[in-house]
């Protein structure tokens, strides 16, 4: 046979059937109806793909595309209807699986029939524009199953019943509730959204509106955010378990706002257990998921958290840095400044995430409180005296680092840092000569740090004093070396000599030295001078201590260590047994205040006075008496006496500080005023203001009134004038 | 050769061709036969007719298949084809959505 002749044979054939029977179609369709029928009832077994195919292939091909589109439609709808009420037959449970199981069914038939009806599917449908077999035989499913009046609520209701039951604890068929919403997902996600979604938000907004209120109303702040993290944890395991992807967002808001943010304020501000009683507690684990759950809140949520954070914070801290009877101790005082500033940051690294913005609000909250005490600078300056003195002995480098740079934070706080530098610079002079510093290290350690806090002007002097106290150890060496045999056994003598201006200058109240002393003290001025030419030595004997051998009534001895001005006393009973306040006074000439004080810690000690007073008391008055304590007895060889110190200031050294401060902030504010008037020549009030507060910030803080005399000044001595026709306008004359 | 990886293509004349099935599978037609969900007789018994389809023309389409997996996996040859056969075969090829 040849190719030729069975071409003509077939394309004859083919017009030839369509042409001579007229039954073709309705017999090809009827093959075709009966095979869907037998695959919606599992039967596809005995039939021929081939056969279904080729029979839908030449339908179309002869035009009758129309017939076989219509025809589906009608064969598929009507068993689909079947389907429906056999659905809608299913009691209770057996509901879901019954849809679920047809869906099943009807998805792998119509796979079936799409292959068979694949060719018009490819040729018949785009050219005519309809809906492809499969998106038909879902389209369908939707209209005649999902959509039929019965169906449609009965589905819903079961669906949300499944929800509710699962919150409530129960456990569902998630696999089922899995494959039916996927059903709902694939028949298109306007379908999911109109069908379920929707209503699903409703019903959980209700109830978690009514759940949240429950729990409010029983549950205090901790046991609350508990429970609303696991239901919030539920919602999303729920929606990666059977729900769409997409319905995360939307139900996670769901709960957020009912659960969170409606009731925002009330767990803030929840008596007993609300923010500020967690802050107090330490509660890290409440305050973390205090913190998780306000951030999901979009607006603001944890601004509430924050503010109320920074106003609990800023009231203690008030609290603290204004309570009387803090600032008996100064040292404690500070101590809980730093107490408070650790336990804070803590709670923010622990709780709050190392958030920035919390991290700002507890800073500007100390930079509020710490400056609400005037006398801040100089406790803190206490601080590191106390530290610095005794409280790093025995206490490893790094540590001391630690407390160091605790301290420099605290001192980043204030405002008036040049205040902080004068009380520094006098508590260092004081431990500097009476020795007392425990770490060299330590001290210089610090010094870098206010160096690289303020710059070196800030520090210029402070090591000055170092200097100085280096230079004076050589001195010595020399003075010895030089005069070593002429001393002979009169009293050793150590001088440091100390720069004017490095040092804070006390109004030297010289005092009458005994005779021993003054003799060598004599010795060294001269060979000071002699080294040095052209300057002024002058004693300082309100600073210096002595060590003096001193023996007891019954043979005991001992060397005492004390000052300069105690040694001038004790001195004295070395001629005298019983000597008078007055006596005293004018033997030695030392001033009143400070007389009195060295008596006090002579005689009034509770057990180890080492003199005697008439009458006994803790006070020292004009007319006491004084005589050698025979009975004095202590274990150690040597006794320290401390002076009854005045570590705090009194109140009118404190004011006389706060006026030497103000004195020296003028001259700074004048050259401020000068640099800024020297680069603009020509500036408004308000704007040379602003740019002096500006440029002494890291010092002080200038008042804008003492600024404005500042200025005055300035103009009277010809640095700057007003301008002629604005009166608010300065010029710099050069 | 397993027997699951072969089919038997069976034209008008009854000739029987035994191929691979993943050259059978180049055509969509086939691949559906093959591979619908429902358990069709195809697929059952690993055979397919067709009774449109003479034995020259199967022929052909057989060669084809096996010159196609060959092309695709970068084998460029010619394809003869012989103008006698063109019209047949593209009526096929249609019917098989080759």
């Amino acid at each position: 046979m040849s190719g030729q002749k069975k071409k003509n044979f077939q394309i004859e054939a083919f017009k030839h059937r369509v042409m001579v029977d007229p039954k073709y179609a309705e017999k090809t369709w009827k093959i075709l109806e009966h095979a869907i029928q037998e695959i919606y009832n599992h039967n596809a077994s005995g039939l021929s793909f081939e056969e279904l195919y080729r029979n839908a292939y030449n339908m179309v091909l002869h035009k009758f595309g129309e017939k076989l589109y219509s025809g589906l439609v009608t064969t598929m709808t009507s068993h689909l209807s079947d389907i429906s009420k056999s659905i809608e037959a299913a009691q209770g449970e057996l509901f879901l699986e019954e849809l679920n199981r047809k869906w099943l069914d009807h998805n792998k038939a119509l796979q079936m029939i799409r292959d068979i009806l694949m060719y018009m599917d490819r040729t018949f449908i785009p050219s005519t524009q309809k809906t492809p077999v499969h998106e038909l035989g879902l389209n369908l499913w939707r209209d005649v199953v999902i959509h039929s009046s019965k169906t449609q609520i009965r589905l819903q209701d079961t669906l949300l019943e499944l929800v509710h039951r699962e919150r409530n604890g129960e456990v569902i068929n998630r696999g089922l509730m899995r494959s039916i919403i996927k059903m709902l997902m694939d028949l298109g996600s306007s379908v999911y959204q109109d069908d379920f979604e929707q209503h699903f938000l409703e019903v959980s907004a209700n109830f978690y509106g009514l759940e949240s209120q429950q729990y409010i109303e029983s549950c205090d702040c901790g046991d609350y955010l508990k429970k609303a993290e696991r239901r919030l944890n539920e919602e999303m395991e729920r929606v990666s378990h059977y729900l769409d992807a997409r319905s995360l967002e939307k139900i996670t808001n769901v709960v957020e706002k009912e659960m969170i943010e409606n009731h925002m304020h009330r767990l803030v501000h929840m008596e007993n257990s609300g923010l500020v009683n967690m802050l107090v507690n330490d509660k890290y684990d409440d305050l973390g998921r205090k913190y998780n759950l306000f951030r999901r809140v979009a607006n603001g949520g944890l601004l509430i958290v924050r503010d109320v954070m920074t106003s609990y914070i800023r009231d203690t801290g008030k609290q603290l840095v204004t309570d009387p009877e803090r600032l008996k101790d100064p040292v404690d005082f500070v101590q809980r400044l730093l107490d408070l500033k650790d336990k804070y940051d803590k709670i923010i690294s622990l709780a709050f995430n190392n958030d920035k913005t919390f991290q700002n609000a507890l800073n500007s909250s100390f930079e509020y409180f710490i400056n609400l005490n005037a006398r801040s600078p100089e406790f803190i300056s206490l601080f590191v005296d106390d530290k610095l003195r005794k409280g790093l002995k025995g206490v490893s480098e790094e540590d001391v680092e630690v407390v160091l740079d605790k301290v420099m934070m605290l001192f980043r706080y204030l405002q008036e840092k040049d205040v902080f530098e004068k009380y520094y610079k006098q508590h260092l002079a004081k431990r500097l000569l009476a020795g007392k510093t425990v770490s060299d290290d330590a001290e210089r350690s610090l010094i870098v740090k206010l160096k690289t806090e303020c710059g070196y002007q800030f520090t210029s002097k402070l090591e000055g004093m170092f200097t100085d106290m280096k230079t004076s150890q050589d001195t010595m060496q020399g003075f010895h070396e030089s005069l070593g045999a002429e001393l002979g056994d009169s009293p050793s003598l150590t001088v440091q000599v100390l720069t004017t201006g490095s040092w804070p200058t006390q109004p030297s109240a010289t005092c009458n030295l005994p005779a021993e002393i003054l003799g060598v003290c004599e010795k060294f001025r001269s060979y000071y001078l002699g080294t040095h030419t052209g300057r002024r030595l002058s004693w300082q004997t309100n600073m210096g201590t002595a060590d003096l051998k001193a023996i007891f009534g019954k043979g005991q001895k001992h060397e005492l260590n004390v000052s300069t001005y105690q040694m001038c006393v004790l001195m004295l009973f070395n001629n005298a047994g019983r000597l008078s306040y007055k006596e005293i006074e004018q033997a030695t000439e030392i001033p009143a205040s400070d007389l009195k004080r060295c008596l006090q810690s002579l005689a009034c000690a509770r057990v180890k006075s080492v003199l005697r007073k008439e009458p006994i008391g803790r006070d020292i008055a004009e007319d006491d008496a004084f005589s050698v304590n025979d009975k004095f007895s202590s274990k150690l060889y040597k006794v320290r006496i401390s002076t009854v110190a005045a570590q705090r200031e009194s109140e009118p050294e404190n004011q006389e500080t706060r006026q030497r401060v103000e004195e020296d902030r003028k001259p700074q504010i004048e050259a401020a005023i000068v640099r800024i008037m020297k680069s603009r020549r020509v500036l408004d009030h308000n704007n040379i203001v602003a740019e002096v507060i500006k440029q002494l910030q890291s010092r002080f803080l200038p008042n804008p009134v003492v600024i404005k005399k500042r200025i005055e000044s300035l103009i009277e001595r010809e640095f700057l004038e007003r301008d002629k026709n604005d009166r608010k306008l300065y010029r710099y004359l050069a | 050769m397993k027997k699951e990886d072969m089919v038997k293509l069976i034209s008008a004349e009854g000739f029987e061709f035994v191929i691979d099935k993943d050259a059978a599978m180049v055509s969509q037609t086939i691949y559906n036969m093959l591979t619908s969900p429902g358990s069709f007789a195809e697929t059952q018994h690993g055979e397919v007719t067709f009774p449109e389809i003479s034995t020259t023309i199967l022929e052909k389409i057989c060669k084809y298949f096996y010159w196609h997996l060959q092309f695709a996996s970068g084998k460029e040859t010619e394809f003869p084809i012989e103008p006698e056969l063109t019209l047949e075969l593209m009526m096929a090829a249609n019917y098989l959505h080759t």
